[in-house]
Order: C-alpha cells, then sequence, then structure tokens
C-alpha cells in the first residue's frame, strides 16, 4: 500500500512544479461557469423551473459540474496508449506493482491535487459572483463525497479500458477522443440527464456514463431526495464493480499477447 | 510560388501516410463527427425546453453553428497546434525546425496539419443549408463571396488565437492547461452575446473574439441588421490577430531557450 | 584564408529557477520563486578557416551545444558577435540555414513515417536545389555513403547505421560550405564508424567543406581533425592542434610489467631511483605500471633492471591516449599554455 501512496504523493508534487496551472485554470473555470450561467439564464427566460431544477440549482449543477470535473478527470488514457505505443508497457510488468493500480493512484494524485489548489478555491470565487446555493446539510455533504469519489472510479475505469485498447488497434486517438465526446455528453456534464426525451434517458439508464457527473451534481445540487439519493449512489457502486470484469479480462489477453509476441 | 510547392508536396506525402493507415482515418473522422453531432444535440434538448434564445430561434441557433463549423474545420485542418509546447518545444524539436531555410511557424503547420477536419466544412454546410431552409433564407450573387470572406477570417480569429497561446511556450515551458480549455470557450461565440453579460460580451469580441467565429458573421446570413456592423469587422478582426499572432511568434523565436536548459 | 566562422565575446546566459525541496518547498514556490542566471557560454572568441575540421569538446554543460547552436542560428546570443558564412545567423535565419548543414545524432532530420528519398525529395524542394545540381551531387554521395538500397524504405525501419547515414545524406543535400555535427557517430558500431569517417574525409577534399564536430568519441577527433577547441564550464580551455595537445600531455609511456611471482610497491620503487619514471598499481593481482617519460634510454633503462630483479610473464608498453589526457586536463583543471 505504501508505494501506491508514495505515487499519488508524486504526482502532487509534479503537478505542483506547473504553477501557471492554477493562475489560467482558476479564470478560464470562471469564464467557462459564467459564460454557461448567462446561457442557462437565457435558455430558462422567464420559466421558474424546468425537469424541476430552478435557475439557480442550474447553475449550482453546472458549477459543480465543473468544478467535480477537475477532480475525476485525468489523462491516463492516454498516457497508457502512448507507454504502450512506445514499448515501455513490457517493463512495467516486471516491476512489483499492478501497472493499472499505479495508474490509478497517479490520476488521484492529480485528482486531489486539482480539487484542492482549483475546485475549492475556484467554487468559492465563483460564488462570489454568481448566485449558487450550497445545501447546509451535513448529510447532503456526505453523500456527495461519496459520491465524487465513486464517479472519480467509474471515470478512471472508463479510461484504463480505453487506454488498454490501445494494444489491440495500432492507434488508439480516434478511440480515445470519441470516449471524450461520449462522457462529456452521456455524464450529465452539458446537460442534465432529465433534460434529455424520455427514451434516451431509458438509453442511459443502462449505460455507466451519469455515474461520473449527473449524480454528484444532482446529490450537491439536492436535485434527488430522500430514496433517490440511494439508489444514485447503488448505481454508481454497481457499476464500478461491473467496470472490473472487461478491465481485467483484456489486461489478462494482453499480457499474453505481449508474452508471445515479446513486446 | 516556393512556398505553394513546400505546401503541396507535403499535402502529397500526408495523404500517403494517412493512406496507410485507413482505419485511422477512419476513426478520426468518425470521432470528428460524433464531436459535432454532441453540440447539436445539445442545442436540439435545450430547444425542447424553450422557444426563443432571448429572441433568437432553434433554427437561427442551428444556422450559427453550421457556419461555426467551416472556419472551425479550417482551423483544425492546419492551425490545430495545441501540443507545440510538448512536441516541439520540450522535446526539442524546434532545434531541426530552425535549421531549414522555410519560416518556422509555417513549417510547424505542415508538419501539423490534420486535413481530416476539413470534412467538418461538409456537415458545416449541410447544416446551414438545412437551417437556411427552414428559415427560408435566400442568397445574393454576392453572399458566396461575403461567405469566403467571412470563413477566412473566422478561421485566422481561432488561429491567431492559438498561435499566440504557441508562442508563450517560448518564454515559459512550463505546461499550461490553457490550450483544452480553448475550445469550450470558442464554444460560447456560438450563442448570441447578448445574452451574456458585459464582461463577457467583451471578452468574447475583443480580447478572446470567438464571437467573430460565429454568431457575427452569421448575423449578415440570418438578416439581422444590428450586427451587421460587428459582421463585417470579421475579416478585419481576423487578419488583425493572426498579424499580431505572427508578430509575437516572431519575437518569440528569438527568446527559445532550446530543450534540455 | 576566407574565415568561415568567426565568433568575438560570444555569451549566452539562462535565467532559470530553482525548486526548493519537499512538500512545504513547493507550496512556497507558487508564489515566489529563486531565480539566478546562469552563463552557460562566456565571452568565448575563436575562428574556423575554409577547409578546416575542427573537433569541439567538453564534458556536458560544458557549453559545448549552447555554443553550436548560436552558430546554427538556433539560441540568440546575450552578448558577443557571430559571423558564420559572412552573416549573422539569428538574423537573418532562413538565408543563413541554407549554407550551413546540421547533424544531430540524437534528432532525426528525416520524416519518419515516409520513405527515406520522399524526405530527400522534400528536403530539395526546402533548399530549393535545381535537378541537375542534386542529381551530380546527391548521386555521388549516395554511392559514397552506400545507401542506395535503403532509399525506398521509411526511416522508422532503418538501423541506427543506416539512418545516421541517411540522415548525414540529407544534411548534405544542398552541399552546404560549412557542416555542423553533433555527436554523428553515437551509438554506431566500428564498420558504419570508419564508413562515415572516410566520407566526411572525402567531401572536406573534395568541397572543401569546413566541418566542425563535436563528439565523446575523441577517436573520431583524432582520425579526423587536426585541431581542438576545447570548453569547460563555458570558457575555452585550448585551442590548437590535436599533435600539440598530445605532446605537451601526453609525453609519457606506460609500461605494464606482469609479475611471475609476489612483489609489493615497496620492493619495485628501488628500481626507478634517479629514472623520470613513477610506479603505479595495475588493475589485476601482480601488476604494476610504470609511467615513464618517453625517451628511449629511460624505457630500456626501466624494463632492464625490472627483468634483471624480478620474473616477468607479461610485458605491455602503452602510449597515452587522448581521451587519458583530457581525462587529466579535466581532472588538473585549466590548461597551462
Amino acid at each position: 500500500m505504501g508505494k501506491y501512496i508514495e505515487m499519488i504523493r508524486i504526482r502532487f508534487l509534479m503537478m505542483l512544479a506547473y504553477r501557471t496551472n492554477y493562475y489560467s485554470g482558476i479564470l478560464i473555470y470562471s469564464i467557462n461557469i459564467g459564460a454557461y450561467y448567462f446561457l442557462w439564464s437565457a435558455i430558462y427566460g422567464n420559466k421558474g423551473e424546468i425537469e424541476g431544477l430552478s435557475v439557480i440549482q442550474m447553475t449550482t449543477y453546472i458549477a459543480v459540474a465543473w468544478m467535480a470535473r477537475a477532480f475525476y478527470f485525468n489523462n491516463i488514457d492516454r498516457e497508457i496508449a502512448q507507454e504502450i505505443k512506445e514499448g515501455k508497457v513490457a517493463v512495467e510488468f516486471i516491476r512489483p506493482y499492478h501497472y493499472l493500480m499505479m495508474k490509478t493512484m497517479q490520476g488521484l494524485g492529480e485528482g486531489i491535487f486539482r480539487l484542492s489548489f482549483f475546485s475549492i478555491p475556484g467554487m468559492f470565487i465563483v460564488s462570489l459572483i454568481f448566485p449558487i446555493e450550497f445545501s447546509a446539510a451535513a448529510s447532503t455533504w456526505l453523500f456527495f463525497t461519496l459520491a465524487i469519489i465513486l464517479s472519480f472510479i467509474v471515470n478512471t475505469q472508463i479510461n484504463l479500458l480505453t487506454g488498454v485498447l490501445t494494444f489491440f488497434f495500432f492507434n488508439n486517438d480516434g478511440l480515445i477522443r470519441a470516449k471524450r465526446v461520449v462522457i462529456d455528453l452521456f455524464s450529465g456534464l452539458l446537460l442534465p440527464i432529465s433534460f434529455y426525451p424520455g427514451w434516451a434517458q431509458q438509453v442511459m439508464d443502462f449505460l455507466p456514463f451519469q455515474a461520473i457527473s449527473y449524480i454528484p451534481s444532482m446529490i450537491f445540487t439536492e436535485g434527488f431526495q430522500g430514496a433517490a439519493v440511494y439508489e444514485a449512489l447503488l448505481f454508481q457502486v454497481v457499476w464500478a464493480a461491473i467496470l472490473i470484469i472487461p478491465i481485467q479480462a483484456l489486461w489478462i489477453i494482453a499480457k499474453k499477447q505481449l508474452i508471445v509476441q515479446g513486446g | 510560388m516556393k512556398h505553394a510547392t513546400i505546401f503541396f508536396l507535403y499535402v502529397s506525402q500526408y495523404m500517403k501516410t494517412r493512406l496507410t493507415y485507413r482505419v485511422d482515418m477512419a476513426m478520426e473522422i468518425m470521432s470528428d463527427l460524433l464531436f459535432q453531432a454532441v453540440n447539436l444535440i445539445f442545442i436540439l434538448v435545450v430547444f425542447g425546453h424553450t422557444n426563443m434564445l432571448s429572441g433568437w430561434s432553434r433554427d437561427e441557433i442551428i444556422f450559427i453553428y453550421g457556419f461555426f463549423l467551416v472556419p472551425f474545420a479550417i482551423f483544425g485542418a492546419f492551425f490545430n497546434i495545441w501540443d507545440f509546447n510538448e512536441r516541439y518545444i520540450v522535446k526539442g524539436e524546434m532545434d531541426r525546425i530552425l535549421t531549414r531555410p522555410v519560416h518556422s511557424l509555417f513549417q510547424i503547420i505542415l508538419e501539423r496539419m490534420e486535413l481530416e477536419s476539413l470534412f467538418g466544412m461538409i456537415t458545416g454546410i449541410a447544416v446551414m443549408v438545412y437551417a437556411g431552409s427552414r428559415l427560408d433564407l435566400t442568397l445574393s450573387w454576392y453572399d458566396p463571396f461575403v461567405f469566403l470572406m467571412m470563413v477566412i477570417g473566422g478561421a485566422f480569429v481561432y488561429a491567431g488565437i492559438f498561435v499566440l497561446l504557441a508562442s508563450i511556450s517560448f518564454w515559459s515551458d512550463s505546461r499550461t492547461s490553457i490550450m483544452p480549455m480553448m475550445y469550450n470557450i470558442g464554444n460560447y461565440g456560438r450563442y448570441p452575446v447578448d445574452i451574456y453579460n458585459k464582461v463577457i460580451r467583451f471578452i468574447l469580441t475583443w480580447i478572446l473574439p470567438f464571437a467573430f467565429v460565429g454568431v457575427y458573421p452569421s448575423a449578415y446570413f440570418l438578416g439581422r441588421e444590428e450586427w451587421y456592423g460587428y459582421a463585417f469587422l470579421t475579416p478585419v478582426i481576423g487578419f488583425a490577430f493572426f498579424g499580431f499572432a505572427i508578430f509575437m511568434w516572431n519575437i518569440g523565436v528569438t527568446k527559445y531557450r532550446g530543450a534540455g536548459n | 584564408m576566407e574565415k568561415v566562422i568567426d565568433v568575438q565575446s560570444l555569451r549566452k546566459d539562462f535565467k532559470s529557477h530553482s525548486s526548493r525541496s519537499g512538500l512545504k518547498g513547493a507550496f512556497r514556490d507558487l508564489f515566489t520563486r529563486n531565480y539566478k542566471v546562469i552563463s552557460a557560454v562566456k565571452d568565448i572568441s575563436f575562428t574556423v578557416n575554409e577547409g578546416e575540421m575542427v573537433g569541439y569538446i567538453g564534458e556536458n554543460g560544458a557549453g559545448k551545444s549552447t555554443s553550436i547552436k548560436m552558430l546554427t542560428g538556433i539560441l540568440t546570443p546575450t552578448s558577443g558577435t557571430v559571423r558564420v558564412n559572412g552573416m549573422d545567423p539569428h538574423k537573418e535565419r532562413e538565408k543563413f540555414v541554407r549554407s550551413i548543414g546540421v547533424v544531430f545524432g540524437q534528432r532525426s532530420q528525416l520524416w519518419w513515417d515516409i520513405a527515406v528519398q520522399e524526405s530527400f525529395r522534400l528536403l530539395k524542394k526546402v533548399y530549393n536545389v535545381p535537378d541537375d545540381v542534386y542529381n551530380e551531387h546527391m548521386n555521388h554521395v549516395i554511392e559514397s555513403l552506400d545507401i542506395g538500397p535503403l532509399l525506398d524504405k521509411p526511416v522508422r525501419k532503418l538501423s541506427l547505421g543506416q539512418r545516421m547515414r541517411c540522415e548525414l545524406a540529407a544534411a548534405l543535400l544542398h552541399n552546404p560550405k560549412l557542416l555542423f555535427l553533433d555527436e554523428p557517430t553515437i551509438g554506431l558500431d566500428v564498420l558504419v564508424k570508419l564508413k562515415i569517417r572516410n566520407f566526411l574525409k572525402e567531401i572536406n577534399e573534395k568541397y572543401k567543406t569546413t566541418i566542425l564536430l563535436t563528439t565523446h568519441d575523441l577517436t573520431d577527433i583524432e582520425a579526423l581533425c587536426d585541431r581542438v577547441v576545447m570548453l569547460d564550464e563555458g570558457q575555452i580551455i585550448y585551442d590548437g592542434k590535436l599533435a600539440k595537445l598530445r605532446s605537451n600531455w601526453g609525453e609519457g609511456k606506460q609500461i605494464e610489467f606482469q609479475f611471475g611471482e609476489d612483489v609489493n610497491k615497496e620492493k619495485l620503487v628501488p628500481l626507478l631511483n634517479e629514472l623520470e619514471a613513477e610506479w603505479t598499481i595495475g588493475d589485476r593481482p601482480n601488476v604494476f605500471v610504470a609511467n615513464v617519460v618517453n625517451e628511449e634510454h629511460v624505457i630500456s633503462e626501466v624494463i632492464g633492471r625490472v627483468v634483471a630483479a624480478h620474473r616477468i610473464t607479461d610485458i605491455k608498453i602503452h602510449e597515452i591516449s587522448t581521451e587519458e589526457i583530457i581525462r587529466n586536463i579535466y581532472e588538473e583543471g585549466m590548461l597551462n599554455g
């Protein structure tokens, strides 16, 4: 376990070395959230609420969705693809740790870094400028914390899956790009899932993507109440468990292939 | 003349390499299409809940999006140098570029081009035709020429912003997350700027003038006369921004520190 | 003779930030940073004449590559003047680089995915070389470097030695008057090295091409260069004939004795009394090395005395290699004279 904590720490320090990231990053996130705020205000017009969300809840939803993205987002799919292409992964097999676990921990180091230097101060600044509601209930915060940890897990699993697929394609860039687009749309980052037409919502219930952004953001804005919260968290847990299967399967096949081909 | 021959040589080399990896190329075109669809879906879903966006109809917003895709495709094909810092500064490839007798930015554009992006022009024009026919827009004989100017202006706005951001790498080689975020900001120029407050409107018009790659030039074709002033500024802003970016790039090259220092 | 390179009090300073250690230090770096100015090249001056082959040597960080990059127009000098082929490299970059050829050993000039000859074709256009000139000159280059069979292969499929030969051909495509070679033989096997050296000698004779060569492999320098320029900590510490360097610093010889019996230094030392010679302990048991001046009677005397006193199973005489000379110079610091 110690070695994985060390990975988190190293990645955290690496991120800290690039300081221009925060100044520019916070500014740009603020512009982003600001633009969305006005866009949604215009969409709401005179309507009090759409699909059960008021305009203030909607703004909060967007702000928290972007800030949570800073935590769960990482580029490990691209990194894995790069390391596979450069043949570095073969070396990783002989190291005394699980490669995918190590990548996950690096992602976590990045996430914790961005959460503390980016999301929390960013959220504070944004809440001064735009009308955003924070819940007073401790339980909401607790559930939200759980939800973003799970959202990190699910998003990272999807990244691992895309990354490992590089073993089977010559060039994986297209798939990685497509995945990113799909996640932006179906995770609920751009639009709450409840805004989609009914049939689309039903389809998305069978896909893992809403575990990434929609669920934590809805919990934070208290768009989910009572039993819906538990159901949402269960949804995340179930997907986090299911996704282990294809990752492990692909990893084992990839390993075999690597041994046969000798890298 | 010489630049044109070199350009076509690069293009033919590019085609040769690309055609050897056909699956990749198909994947890339598919992911571009998917990306274009996502934004369209966003608009459609939003207009499932409202009829007007501060006085602009669904079809008008779709038309703006269609227009946006055309200059964006040109930008994507030639000026999309978001990984300049990583590839050329950190890895030291800039050294090689600087030992060749062609302008450094021109060489980088040729090496980094992704002609697949040009398919976006077709999507864009198709979207415009669809929205335009629903809006009963009519074309004058000179409109295609105006369109061409607007598209070039818009592409130069994007190119100017990205070249400027790439030039920062000459002064500071620390990685920044600005580049990927610029794509998001670029999206806001596709909505009528009157929905934003003054600060954001000012930014989108004069600082990061993405509004000139979407709503302003489209306003001309949509016959929204109150925006004509801005619409006709599009090529001016495009050339001014791109010119300024090249100027900064040239200064940046003299500040280049080389790799590994 | 015409001066190809003329460098006067050339200097390059880099501003760099030092990061503090540990987590706490990293947090402090967020707000304030320590900057310091490092001079990579400190006011160096030298000239190179047409047709010379100059070895440019120094340890890592001595300022070699920084100064080469200023000579090739990649970096702008902080102060001082550089004239290369009569031009200011950085100011007239695009015109200037037409007159030079550059090979960076660790970096490819060729396009990775396309066939070598396609790369050549692109470069031919980039450098605007007319067909007839190209054909005559390049046919010769291709033949001498023996790369004809490689031309239709993509660069990524070539071995290092094959790639390096193609790189060299690419750098010479526009027949430049001046050629910069940065570690051209790094990682190559002996045969390829020999081929490249012979080729360089040949073009130097045929076209009077001036060559500036940096390398870690001093045998390259010995084989090619009359003159060496040696850098240390951003300054030139030696500029002159390689032969003179050898005679000033490498005047001794080493005689290695393998004794057939147990000996120790105490027993051996008296043997060299009154002679200009000294013992060092060898790398195997009962091996000792006598370092002597390069004079016939001293050498004979040492061997005679040792052989008379002890049983010998083997004896070797070494000349001190250039590498050792250079190592000695760096270890002992500045060169006197």
